[in-house]
Order: C-alpha cells, then sequence, then structure tokens
C-alpha cells in the first residue's frame, strides 16, 4: 500500500466507525462491537502466536484476570473521572493487573516450547479459573455486578461499540509497531528456529517475554472492558475454554502472523456464527470445531497466507521462474 | 497418623486409575510426538457407552471394558489414517494439537446433544459397599477400579514387550524410516497405535464412569491429567505412566486434605511446570529413546 494513502484511509474509517451505529439496529450495533472485542483478541494473542510461534491455548486466562482487577478495583477503590471516561481507570488497571501475572509466569513458562508450552497455557487457564472460583474473596463462584455510568442518552451497545472501537484500534496499532520494530524482528527470527536466532544475538528469552506481556496486557483490558460491557460476571463468564480457541482459530483463518489475518478471521467467523447461524447456539462449539478442523486440513496457512503464496507464485512466473509449487517441509 | 495414611492409601487407589486413563495418551504421544487433545472425549465417551450399557442393558460396567475397547479401537484407526494423518502430512506437528483439539470440541458438542450437559454416575450395585482394614476405609468400586487398572496396564505391557506387534510399535516409534526399510507397514502401525491408545482411553472411561461422577464438561480434566501424568512419569511406557498416575494421585489427595480441596489443580500444574524445567523428559524417561 502506498504510505500517502494511509492517512485518508485512516480518517475515513475512523469518521465511518463513528457514524455507522446510528444507520444499525441495536442488534448489529451489538454485532459490531462483539466483532471489534473479538478481532482485538485475536489481535493481542496473535502478537505472541503468530509474530513468535508461541501459541498459547490459555489466553482466556487474561481475560479472566483483567476482568476480576477491574471488577474489584471499581468495588472496593471506587471509580475515577467524569462520566463516560470512569471507564478509562479500571480497564486499565485490568491490563496492568494482567501485564504483572503475565510477567510472574512468563520465565518459568516461556522455557517450554511448542506443544509443551501450548498446554502448560491450557493448565493456566484452568488454574487461574478454578482459584477465581474457589477462593471466596475473588467472589468468581456467585458473580459480580459491575456497572459504569453511562454518558445521558447514549445507549449501552452504542457506548460499548465505540470502547471496544477504540481498544481494537489501540491493539491493532500496538501490533503493527511491534511487527515493525527490532522486537518484531526478532520475534518473527525466533518463531523461524529460535536457536538460530539466539546464537546471531536475538535476545530471545527477553522478547518473548516482552511479547508475552504485552499480549497478555492488551487481553487483559480487553477483558476488563468485556466485564463492563456484561454488567454481571462469574468465573465461568470469562475464563472460556472456547475464548482461548477462537483467538487462535481466527489468526488461523486469517493467516498466522500477518498484521490484517486476525480481523479477517473474526470478521468471517462472527458472520457465520453470529450472523448465519445465530438461532443455531448450542452447535457453535460444534461448527468452530468443524471449521477449525477444515481450515487446517485445506488451507494451514489462512486466508491471507495461501494469498501472498499465490502472488508469489505467479510472480515469480512472471519473471520466468519457475519456483517448486509445494514447499519442502 | 491415621489420616495420613487414608490419604496415601485414596492417593494410591486413584493414582491407579489415573493411570490406567493416561496410558493410551502416553503411547501415542510416545509413539507419533502427538498430543493428541480428543484424549479426555475418549475417556468420557467410554463413560457414556457404559452409562448406556448400563441403563439399556443391565450390562456391568467391568463387563463393558472389551466392547467399548473394541469400539473405542476402530474410531481411533480411522481417526488416525484420516484427520489426524492428513493434518500431520499437510501442515505440521503442532497443527495436530489443533485439529485435535477441534474434533475434541465437535465431540463435546455431540455428547451434550446427545446426553445433555448434565453431571452423571453410573451406580453398579457394590458401589456403596466399602471395606475396612482395621481403621482405614475404602471404597469397593476404588479397589475394584484399580485392580481393573492393574490387570490392564499390565495387559498392555505385555503387549509392547512380548508380541511381534508391539514389537513393531516401538521400533516404529524409534526409527519409523529404517522399520519401513524392515517392511514393516509404517502408516499402518501408527493407526493401530492410535487405535490402541483410544481403546485403552475408552476402557479407562467406563472404570471412571463408576468411580467419579462425569459430564462431557470434565473431558478437558481428563486430557489435562494424562499429560500430567506422562510428564511426571516420562512418555510411552506403562511403567512410566503407572509411576506418574501414582505421583499424581498422591499429589492430589495431600493436597485436598492438607492445603485445600480447591488447590488440587493449582498444585497438580506447579508440580508440572517445575518438572517440565527440571525434569522434562519425566521421572523414567522417554520408553522409545530418542524419537524425535
Amino acid at each position: 500500500m502506498k504510505s500517502w494513502l494511509l492517512l485518508p484511509l485512516v480518517i475515513v474509517l475512523v469518521i465511518a466507525g463513528y457514524f455507522l451505529p446510528q444507520w444499525l439496529s441495536p442488534f448489529h450495533v451489538r454485532v459490531v462491537q462483539f466483532f471489534f472485542f473479538a478481532a482485538a483478541l485475536a489481535v493481542a494473542w496473535n502478537i505472541l502466536g503468530g509474530f513468535s510461534g508461541y501459541w498459547s491455548f490459555g489466553h482466556t486466562a487474561f481475560i479472566g484476570i483483567g476482568a476480576f482487577a477491574a471488577a474489584h478495583f471499581s468495588m472496593r477503590i471506587g471509580m475515577f473521572g467524569a462520566q463516560p471516561f470512569s471507564i478509562v481507570v479500571p480497564i486499565i488497571i485490568g491490563g496492568l493487573v494482567s501485564a504483572i501475572v503475565a510477567a510472574i509466569i512468563a520465565y518459568p513458562i516461556l522455557r517450554l516450547r511448542g506443544i509443551y508450552f501450548a498446554i502448560a497455557m491450557l493448565g493456566v487457564g484452568q488454574v487461574f479459573a478454578e482459584l477465581a472460583n474457589n477462593i471466596r474473596w475473588f467472589q468468581g463462584g456467585v458473580g459480580l455486578f459491575v456497572t459504569a455510568p453511562m454518558p445521558p442518552g447514549v445507549p449501552p451497545e452504542r457506548f460499548y461499540y465505540y470502547v471496544f472501537g477504540i481498544l481494537l484500534a489501540i491493539t491493532f496499532v500496538t501490533s503493527v509497531a511491534v511487527r515493525y520494530s527490532r522486537l518484531g524482528a526478532g520475534l518473527i527470527a525466533i518463531r523461524e528456529d529460535e536457536d538460530t536466532a539466539g546464537m546471531l544475538g536475538v535476545p530471545a528469552e527477553r522478547y518473548k517475554i516482552a511479547a508475552f506481556v504485552i499480549s497478555a496486557s492488551l487481553v487483559g483490558m480487553l477483558g476488563a472492558a468485556y466485564a463492563f460491557s456484561v454488567g454481571y460476571f462469574t468465573t465461568s463468564t470469562v475464563f472460556r475454554i472456547d475464548f482461548s480457541l477462537n483467538m487462535i482459530v481466527y489468526s488461523l483463518i486469517g493467516g498466522l502472523g500477518t498484521l490484517f489475518g486476525p480481523v479477517i478471521g473474526a470478521a468471517i467467523m462472527l458472520f457465520v456464527t453470529q450472523v448465519l447461524l445465530s438461532h443455531l447456539l448450542e452447535v457453535h462449539l460444534l461448527i468452530t470445531g468443524l471449521i477449525v478442523v477444515t481450515i487446517v486440513l485445506v488451507i494451514p496457512k489462512g486466508i491471507l497466507g495461501t494469498l501472498s503464496d499465490a502472488m508469489q507464485r505467479r510472480r515469480s512466473v512472471d519473471r520466468g521462474k519457475a519456483q517448486p509449487v509445494g514447499e519442502a517441509r | 497418623m491415621l489420616t495420613l495414611l487414608q490419604t496415601t492409601l485414596n492417593g494410591l487407589v486413584v493414582g491407579g486409575i489415573f493411570s490406567l486413563a493416561a496410558v493410551g495418551f502416553s503411547l501415542i504421544f510416545g509413539v507419533m510426538g502427538i498430543v493428541n487433545l480428543t484424549h479426555g472425549i475418549f475417556v468420557i465417551a467410554g463413560a457414556y457407552f457404559a452409562l448406556v450399557m448400563w441403563r439399556e442393558l443391565g450390562v456391568d460396567p467391568l463387563l463393558a471394558v472389551l466392547p467399548i475397547g473394541v469400539v473405542l479401537f476402530a474410531f481411533g484407526y480411522v481417526y488416525q489414517r484420516t484427520i489426524i494423518h492428513w493434518a500431520v502430512s499437510r501442515s505440521s506437528l503442532v497443527a495436530s494439537l489443533l485439529v485435535t483439539f477441534g474434533v475434541a470440541m465437535i465431540l463435546r458438542n455431540v455428547l451434550q446433544l446427545v446426553f445433555s450437559p448434565d453431571v452423571r454416575t453410573i451406580t453398579p450395585p457394590y458401589s456403596f459397599v466399602s471395606l475396612s482394614f482395621g481403621a482405614l476405609q475404602i471404597d469397593l468400586v476404588r479397589v475394584v477400579g484399580l485392580a481393573a487398572s492393574l490387570v490392564l496396564l499390565s495387559l498392555f505391557a505385555l503387549l509392547l514387550t512380548r508380541t511381534s506387534f508391539g514389537r513393531a510399535i516401538r521400533a516404529t516409534a524409534q526409527q519409523p524410516l529404517a522399520s519401513q526399510l524392515a517392511g514393516i507397514n509404517v502408516r499402518h502401525v501408527y493407526a493401530l497405535t492410535f487405535g490402541l491408545g483410544a481403546a485403552f482411553a475408552g476402557a479407562s472411561g467406563t472404570i471412571i464412569g463408576i468411580v467419579q461422577p462425569f459430564s462431557p464438561a470434565s473431558e478437558v480434566a481428563w486430557t489435562l491429567n494424562a499429560f500430567v501424568v506422562v510428564v511426571l512419569g516420562g512418555i510411552g511406557s506403562p511403567a512410566g505412566a503407572l509411576l506418574g498416575g501414582i505421583l499424581l494421585g498422591l499429589i492430589n489427595t495431600f493436597t485436598a486434605q492438607y492445603i485445600g480441596p480447591a488447590m488440587t489443580n493449582a498444585m497438580m500444574f506447579l508440580v508440572l511446570v517445575l518438572m517440565l524445567l527440571v525434569r522434562p523428559q519425566g521421572l523414567l524417561g522417554n520408553a522409545f529413546g530418542e524419537t524425535r
């Protein structure tokens, strides 16, 4: 993309995003709001899982931690700031607590690789859920009420539409910034071959921890906002294994490690599940599973990955160089 | 003192069942390097099969072990030959993690639709009898479950070490290419191994069904348990599974007794991470040597 196109494009997107809820029905505003949430989660997961290749199967832990941190903060300490902005501090607290927890568990857990890391994160998700449920002080079993004072005259779905829209923008910009920084290059090198990267001077340990903490803090903020948007939640509302899975699936469908992949994946999946199949709630798990299996078997590189492969092949054919179609693995 | 003994006894009994539940997972992991996240579903499916046979046909769960094993063996064989094989050959070993996770979601949803998400139990007539050794108390079902586990584990060990099929499995695990050159049909052995793993998972499920309540959602716990058992004991061998299972059983009961029942999973996870950091190959190491 030409870089001079970027600024006007962003301005158009922001304006369209601002006026969109006025033209949509409340239901569709809610769907778009959920799309922002899901896409932001996937983008945040992709910072760790897509760039560095460390697939976390338990990122829902950070949604939960963010939600609980924000709820307890606003309940026990209070809300700060004027009405529409009183939600800001708890969301930041949610991200902060999530980041701290991530920083604590990062060192031991990131020594594990591949399958071991994935399963260990699955365990992390389970353990935090159990702690939130069983330790009385957290009130995860009975549930927590969290309500943000709404600005007058704005319906809640529109308010949270803007909240999640802004969070998606923050997450996406962070992801772009990480990708094009030294950190991002290091993470890609780690994904390709961690030992070689380390040998060539990439501080693998530090970079992985940085990616993990960034990803966790973004997910924590989203979890905090999610808690406010639902108003009342229990452990099983926020520690959900399908959240963990969805983050992976969206990234995978769109293209792992790409910038737009997770957003595209979330848009497609949500269109299928929320719009096309909205009345088939009890088979959602089944459909998600089916899509996962199909994607892995048919286009393991995701939509963007497959497209860029095809374009590369065309380009090299144009230049008269034959390129092997399948890559040797 | 009495509490200590009782806790140890409980831990050993539960551990025996954990061992059986994990041995199939361990075999598949050791031979193919695949972490089968469908494992918990196989276990729970075994329990539901046993429930159906108990309710509808009046078959004792312990007698149901064999037919359930056969059904799951067939399922496992076909599953590996198709979906798992496609996933591994088209993308990577990590993709198998995702595919098995996806299939687990599908089957969990199916189980929920068929049997409802409610918690179920199987209660054969002997399930309320309890034995006492002096002051120590133990439920008869748990003893039966433990005995059945030990018998099945021994059978499994004999199969691996004494039969030509077992030798083929071990050879394939160590050197897939060399065993292919020696005339072993590797794809067939992989599928048979997967079937065997599924069969043992299903068999353990029937025993779990009489010992503990279960629901479609408890599959995650059984997958995680199996993984922890393998990490504790070592990959691929029944002995490793037995050791890991008993350790896990002891960790669970001791944590529940002395720290708090809410902390069992947290403690289990702590041990898991420590173990992965200190001795990632497990206490008994990988039964198949350097496989990957």
